[in-house]
Formats: C-alpha cells, structure tokens, sequence
C-alpha cells in the first residue's frame, strides 16, 4: 500500500548511499596522500578515519536499498539509522567547527589567514539532505520510536 | 544429571528466529541462579534472535524484553528441540 | 516540627531510576562509595509537605540474590539500615520481569512503594496497564510517574510520605508449592526462636535457605540453631528448589498481569529496527567504530579551545603572580609551582566532562549495551566484558577520562583489571614524544615507528589483562548475562548532572593527589643541593644538576645505564610524570636547546643520543609511571593504594624490561647505533 513512500525511501537511500561513499573514498584517498582535485572544491579534507566514518554511512543506506529492493519492509530501518547517523556526524562536524572558531579567538596565532569555510566539512553539507528528509518523514520517525525532533 | 533425550537441545545450537520452550537451566550455581532471576525459568518460551556479528554472543527474545548471553552460558539451558524446521 | 525519613529507591538497571532520582532530589546530590566496595552510593534530599527525604540510590539490581556485589549491598541496606520506604522504580514496558523483583521486595516485608516509570511509553506501545487492579492485587501503592519529563513525582511523594506514617504491615505475600511451604514454614520456626536471627525478616530468610543462596548460607552458618537449619536442607535437593522458586514467582506474576493488563504483543518495535542495522552482521562493527570515532573527536578535538583557554589563564595568572610578588623563591614557588599545579589538574577537565556526556548518552539511549554485546567476542578472548572496550578506545585520547569510563563496567574484577591495563593505551600526551624522537631518527619511516608504538601499547594492555586474568586476578569469567533495553531519546538533563558528577568528583578525589605531585617535582627541581651554593626556587638551578631532582636524576643514572640513558634523561623521565608532554620541554632545557624542538630534534640526531636509544626511549616513554593525572584517578577508582603501585611498579618494570631488550639485542647486532 505504501509503494510510493517505498519508492522514495528507495530513491533516497540510493541518493545519500551513493553520496555518502563517495565522500569517504575522496577523504580516504586524500589521507592516503594521493591529490584528487577535489580537496578544494568539495572542502574534502585529508582524513582517513573520518572518510571511513562517512563512507559506513554511505554503506548503510546502501544496505537498505539492497533489502528494500529484496521486498525486505524493515529494510526501510537501514535508511533511518543512516539518517540517524549523518544527522549525528553533521552535529559532531558542526561543533569541532565552532570549536575552531572558538580557538581562532583564543590563540589567534595559530588560525592566521584561516576562515571559518576550512572547516566546512562534506559531513555538513550532506547532512543538510538527512536533515531534510527526517523532516519529511518526521511523522513516521515518531510512530517507529526512531524520533529525530526530540534528539539532543 | 540425567540422560539428554533426543529431543532435547541447548539453546546454543538453536537458530536464529526460532522460538523454543526452556526445560531446564543447568551448569555452575551463580550463573544459573542469575539465569533462572532473569526469567529463564523452566517451560518460558525463548526467541533466538541473532548472533553478534563476531558470531558470539547471541540475542533473546523472553517475556518480552531482550537478552544476550554467551555461548557458554547457553549450552547450559536445555530446551525443547523445535518440532520443524520453518523454510 | 519537620519529620526524617530514609527513602531508598530500588529498581532494575534500564528503568529511568536515575532519573526518577534526578526528579526527586534535583542538584542536591552527593555521590560516595558504600562501606569498603566501590560500588558507588547516590544520596539526595529533598522536602516534600513539611517532611525531610533522604533519598538513597540503591545499585539497580534484577533480584536480590548474592550474584554481584551490586545486588548484595542493596539487599544488606535494606535489611540493615531498614529504610523507611523502599521506591521500587517499575519500567511499564517489561512489567513481567520487573515485578520479580518486587516478589523480593515484599518478602522483605518493606513498606514499597511502586513507581510505574515510562507510563507514556507504556500507552504508546499498546498496553493498557489497569494500576487499581495492580495495587489491589500487590497490596502495595501504584504511582504513575515519567522519569524523564518529571511528571508523577509529586503524586510519588506524597504517596511515600502518606504509607510511611502507615504503622500496618500490608504487601500481599505469594504461595508456593506446598512442600517448598512446609519446610518454609519449618525453617521459620526454628528462626523465630533463635534472637542471633532477629534481624532478617524470617520468611525471607528461610526461602533464601531454601534457595540456596550462599551468602546467607554462611550467615545461618554463625548461629547456635545452624544444625537445625541444616537438618531440614540436607532432605531436600536444593537446586530444584532454587529453579522452582524462581518459577512459581514468575507464575504469579504473569497469573496477575493477564488480569492487570491488555498486550498487544510482537510487531517489529522501532527499537528491533535500530537494532537490525547496528548490530547488523556486516555493518555493525563499522558502525560502532564510526560512533567512537565521533565520540572521540569531541571528547578531545572539540575540548581543545577549552584547554587552550585554561593553559592561556594560567600562564598568565602564573605570570601576574611572578611579577606581583617580590620575593623571588616566593613567586617562584606560588606562581610556577601551585598555580601550574592547579592549571594541570584543570586542563583535564573540559576531555572529562565532555567523555561523560559522550558516555552519558550512550548509555541513556542503550546503545553501550549493544557495543558490548558487538565487541564482546574480542574482549572475551582476554577474559574481559565487552564493556571494557570503550575505555580503552577512549584511552588513546587521554587515559584519566578513559579509566573513569570503567564506571560502567559491572564486574569490579574485570573493571580492575581494565583500569590496570589503560595506562599502557599510548594517549595523546605521549605524541609529542614520539614525533620529537621519530622525526629526529628515522626521517621518512617516522610515521610506522610510530605507529607500532601505538600497536605496542595495544599488544601490552591486551597480553597484560589476559596475564592478570590468569595469576594475580585469577578466576572464572563473570557470566555474560546483558539485558539490551529498548532504545530510549537521552535527555540533556541527565547528560548534564552526570557529566557534572563526574567533574566533580575528579576534582575532588583525583586533584589533591595531581596537585600535589606536580608540586613536589617543582620542589624538587627547585631545591639546590646542599653545598652547590645554588639557590632555592631560582630560575638557573631549575632541573640541573645542583637541583635536588637533578641529583636523584645522577643518582639513579646506573639504573637506566643498561637501557643506554643518562642522568639527563632519568631527570626528563622524572618530569615527565607530571605530564609525558613535559618530557619534550625537560629534553630542550637539559640538552641546551631551549625551548626550539628543531634545536633540539637537531642536537639529538646530530650525535647526542643513539637512534637505538631513541627508540628505548619511546618504549620506555610509552610504558613507564603514568602521569600523575593518571596516578590520581587510578587511585580514586580502584580505591587502593596497593593496586595503584601495582600498576606503578608493573609499567615501569615492563617499560625497563623491553627499553633493556631493544637497546641490548640492538646493540649487540649492531642496529641503529
């Protein structure tokens, strides 16, 4: 009955999988010391763990299109903790961000020449997309136990 | 401690979402006393709900919370051995 | 005239205790161990329609049996100290196993009270919960209360004032089996005459004998009319009767919940879902690892402006003072000594306090349970919980937050024995040694030196936990026996008051033992030695060897000699028990380099020291003494100086060892001299 909420759940998880994983390789293979081009562009920073981090989200949602796909109903659970996830990793990005700029103030020094977009991380702006649809299906987080409103 | 019929198994060697009757806890005093406190009494039905993905330890579903136990600890309950095997 | 009563709050672990806690007593807590086990002890207060509650926290326990140390001490606070009420917090949700506890309770014929915590939890997941009936049927009060919102609590409150000025004695009591009440009702008899058994509660006690329950076994064992008891034991076979007892409690409960309440059981809960992906075969383990690494960076990369701010402060508090007060040893020993001293204590706080708040909502949200029950495989390997993983993940950040995270593990011998190991998890301090010694050594390969230092310090904490685990804390593995609770939203509140708890009581209990460490070694870097004509607390003897510390440093000389160290770097070793990062700095100072680590990496390469005893160095570095940050919390935590200077004597011994090995077997061969 629910085939069109199916779909976009579907296409969603494909979406965010696909993004996710590919961020985590750029971050990886930066870390690894090899120059994609991308570093700049993307605000891809050299981080291996952390490219680990974004490419398991990318893996999760991945995982539940897989099921989806199989007709496996909780397979829309993959989607939601993957939203879970990069919902959590864009709140940890954010905060080491305003830790950043808090240090800036406090030892000047160290941050000359730095701006607050160095620490723009893909793990924000990605994020902003797991923001979106948690807000879109906020109705259905609540009633699977899984509510986002009310995450500290 | 008397003699295993066939129809008798330890909860270890159940599979994953097959439900089982418990028939008795055996094994060392402190642990089995925790075991039968945490409602694995005699004829309690026990849910197998997965093993950890090292493949140890395993996950229960019982009196509608869930518990997780080592092997170890359940190879000492002997339950019923289920009747079919779901496809 | 404003009355006292002791209120103890009861409860199985996962049920919002702490919250309904919270609720209750708000911020007037105070946090202390129970008498000679450090099994810790909340108490609060709180006054409620002119009566005074002093509210005591009991372990949250699933039975009342001799299991863990957790649920004897609350049963012996119950029986001994006879508080007023008993508040047994009943999570809504898993009434069944819940009210086992409470069969318990009442046989311990307390005056209960039940809170029936998670009510709207309860409403959401279908069940409909008809409390007359429960109350009417338990004979015990009923209150509806949610934990985390507050709501209930003065219903609680008045409820608990209300029964404790209620002289009856009322709780229903639950039938067994005849023959298990035939000789319950014997060994009571023979317990009413005897005074030496008084104190207990008579029917209690016998169905506990008739259990087989150890310790009161051994307390029946002390009593003039033991042959007695004896007597009726010795007919009967205990273990049928300990497994039927504990059926015949779990028949009557679940006798009265067909007809208390309505279950609409078995559909794919949200917290199953959770479940089915982060405990999932492939992505679990990722998953976890994922979250530590969240949970680390915020612990020690988001702390970093914190601890900047306090470094900055103290540095300039230290400086002010220097420049307010003339006499010179004076400022020297107020503003280097015990404002530093002060500074080093407060720098750990920021990674603290943000850990607990990490910990407090993995733990909150029943996520902890499902990292242990992911990585217990590995843990169990070395005979540890899989709880015990986190602290040393955590470890690799900075080990006093990491072995105050041993709090959650339950075993006190496998909480031990982790707190032992800990040290040996190469923290962030340790870095700078490295970098300073491997940049200077081995160039390019600098980047695997030290990753196998790291590697090292992994291998020496897991073959050292197994070794304990089989001599000097020897024994079975604690059963796994983990419930995983239904995955709950955290609330800020309780993340906040814990992770102030936790503040607090590093402050308090692990600062003194810090500052006064930290000012010992500037007392003894400052004290000229007798007859040099240096003198005292001025800046040119500072660590040198007209110091005293210099002077131990010459001193012990012949003791490191075999691991190819001289005087200068058994003085850098010394300080660096104040902080390892200090190492680096004492290093500059006493090889003439000052505070330029070119200099200094530049001097070392060019022929001061020995690449091999460079790397020494750095395993000595990554084993010995831990700071005294370290030495302090250890010694707050295992609450024994004996197993403090255990570990003390245990790393340095080790660190000497295989600092003797490289530097012998290296050269020998010949390697890197």
């Amino acid at each position: 009955m629910n085939y069109s909420y199916q779909k976009k759940e579907a296409l969603f998880a494909a979406l965010a999988g696909v993004l996710y994983v590919i961020s985590g390789t750029l971050h990886i293979v930066e870390g690894l010391g090899a120059d994609t081009g991308f570093a700049a562009l993307l605000f891809v920073q050299a981080d291996i763990l952390g490219g680990f981090c974004l490419a398991v989200i990318g893996m999760v949602f991945l995982y539940g299109l897989l099921e989806m796909r199989r007709g496996i109903k909780a397979g829309m659970s993959f989607a939601y903790v993957g939203i879970l996830l990069s919902i959590i990793f864009m709140a940890v990005y954010l905060l080491i961000m305003g830790g950043n700029l808090l240090d800036s103030f406090i030892v000047p020094g160290d941050y000359e020449g730095w701006n607050i977009m160095e620490s723009l991380r893909p793990g924000i702006y990605l994020g902003l997309l797991s923001l979106m649809a948690a807000f879109s299906w906020k109705g259905r987080f609540s009633s699977n136990g899984i509510s986002v409103r009310e995450e500290v | 401690m008397d003699e295993r019929r066939p129809d008798e198994m330890t909860l270890d060697l159940i599979e994953p979402e097959i439900s089982v009757k418990v028939l008795k806890v055996i094994g060392q005093k402190s642990s089995r006393k925790r075991i039968l406190d945490m409602g694995l009494t005699p004829g309690t039905r026990v849910e197998v709900i997965r093993r950890a993905p090292l493949g140890d330890p395993v996950e229960f579903k019982l009196k509608g919370y869930n518990l997780s136990l080592r092997k170890k600890e359940a190879r000492t309950i002997l339950v019923e051995a289920p009747e079919q095997v779901p496809e | 005239m404003a009355e006292k009563i002791i209120v103890a709050l009861a409860g199985n672990p996962n049920v919002g205790k702490t919250s309904i806690f919270n609720a209750i007593t708000g911020s007037k807590q105070h946090v202390g161990n129970w008498p000679g086990v450090t099994v810790e002890k909340k108490m609060g207060k709180r006054v409620h329609s002119d009566v005074e509650m002093e509210v005591v926290d009991l372990p949250g326990t699933y039975s009342l049996t001799a299991y863990s140390l957790d649920e004897i001490v609350a049963r012996d606070f119950i029986i001994e100290e006879k508080p007023d009420i008993v508040v047994q917090v009943v999570d809504g949700t898993n009434l069944e196993r819940n009210l086992y506890l409470t069969t318990q309770l009442m046989e311990l014929g307390v005056k209960l009270v039940i809170a029936l915590n998670m009510s709207d939890l309860v409403l959401s997941k279908g069940v409909h919960i008809d409390e007359a009936k429960m109350q009417e049927y338990l004979e015990v009060p009923v209150v509806s209360t949610i934990g985390s919102t507050g709501n209930g609590i003065h219903g609680l409150l008045d409820t608990i004032i209300e029964r404790s000025s209620d002289k009856r004695v009322y709780g229903n009591t639950f039938d067994y089996e005849e023959d298990i009440e035939v000789r319950a009702e014997e060994l009571e008899m023979i317990l009413e005459k005897d005074p030496y058994f008084a104190h207990y509660p008579s029917r209690w006690f016998s169905l506990k004998l008739l259990e087989g329950d150890e310790n009161i076994l051994r307390k029946a064992r002390g009593s003039e009319s033991y042959p007695k008891i004896k007597n009726v034991l010795d007919n009967l076979d205990p273990d049928s009767f300990e497994s039927r007892i504990a059926d015949q409690r779990y028949g009557t409960i679940q006798f009265m919940l067909r007809q208390v309440c309505d279950i609409n059981t078995s559909h794919l809960s949200g917290s199953d879902m959770v479940d089915r992906v982060v405990t999932n075969k492939y992505l679990g383990i990722p998953i976890f690892l994922s979250l530590m690494w969240a949970a680390f960076e915020v612990t020690f990369t988001f702390a970093t402006p914190f601890m900047n701010m306090i470094d900055i402060f103290f540095a300039w508090l230290g400086e002010v003072t220097v420049s307010l007060i003339s006499t010179d040893w004076l400022s020297s020993l107020i503003g280097e000594g015990i404002i530093a001293g002060v500074g080093s204590v407060l720098i750990f706080l920021p990674n603290i306090l943000l850990l607990f708040f990490m910990l407090s909502i993995m733990e909150d949200s029943g996520y902890i349970s499902r990292a242990a029950f992911i990585m217990d495989r590995v843990m169990s390997r070395i005979g540890l919980h899989g709880k015990s993983f986190i602290p040393l993940i955590m470890g690799f950040g900075c080990n006093v937050p990491a072995i105050m995270a041993t709090r959650t593990i339950e075993d006190s011998r496998d909480r031990l024995i982790t707190i032992l190991v800990t040290p040996f998890i190469s923290c962030g301090a340790r870095l700078p040694v490295y970098v300073l010694l491997a940049g200077a050594f081995f160039g390019r390969d600098a980047g695997v030196v030290i990753f196998s230092l790291y590697a090292l310090g992994i291998l020496v904490a897991l073959l050292s936990a197994k070794l304990m685990r089989g001599t000097v804390l020897r024994g079975e593995d604690a059963p796994f026996i983990m419930e995983l609770p239904e995955y709950r939203i955290p609330t800020l509140r309780s993340g906040i008051i814990h992770m102030w708890e936790r503040g607090k009581i590093y402050l308090k209990k692990a600062g003194g033992i810090i500052l006064l460490g930290v000012v010992g070694v500037w007392l003894l870097a400052s004290i000229p030695v007798p007859g040099s004509g240096g003198q005292f607390a001025s800046g040119d003897i500072y660590g040198t060897t007209s110091s005293l510390l210099g002077a131990i440093g010459m001193l012990i000389e012949p003791l490191v000699a075999p691991l190819g160290f001289d005087w200068r770097i058994a003085v850098a070793l010394l300080f660096g028990v104040v902080a390892k990062e200090i190492v680096v700095g004492s290093m500059g100072v006493l090889y003439g380099a000052g505070t330029n680590e070119e200099n200094l990496a530049g001097i070392l390469a060019a022929g001061a020291m020995s690449p091999l005893v460079g790397l020494g160095l750095m395993v000595f570095v990554l084993l010995y003494v831990p700071c005294f940050a370290c030495i302090g919390v250890i010694k707050r935590e295992t609450g024994s100086w004996k197993w403090t200077l255990f570990q003390l004597f245990y790393g340095t011994g080790l660190a000497w060892g295989l600092a003797f090995l490289v530097y012998q077997t290296g050269s020998r061969i010949g390697l890197l001299s």
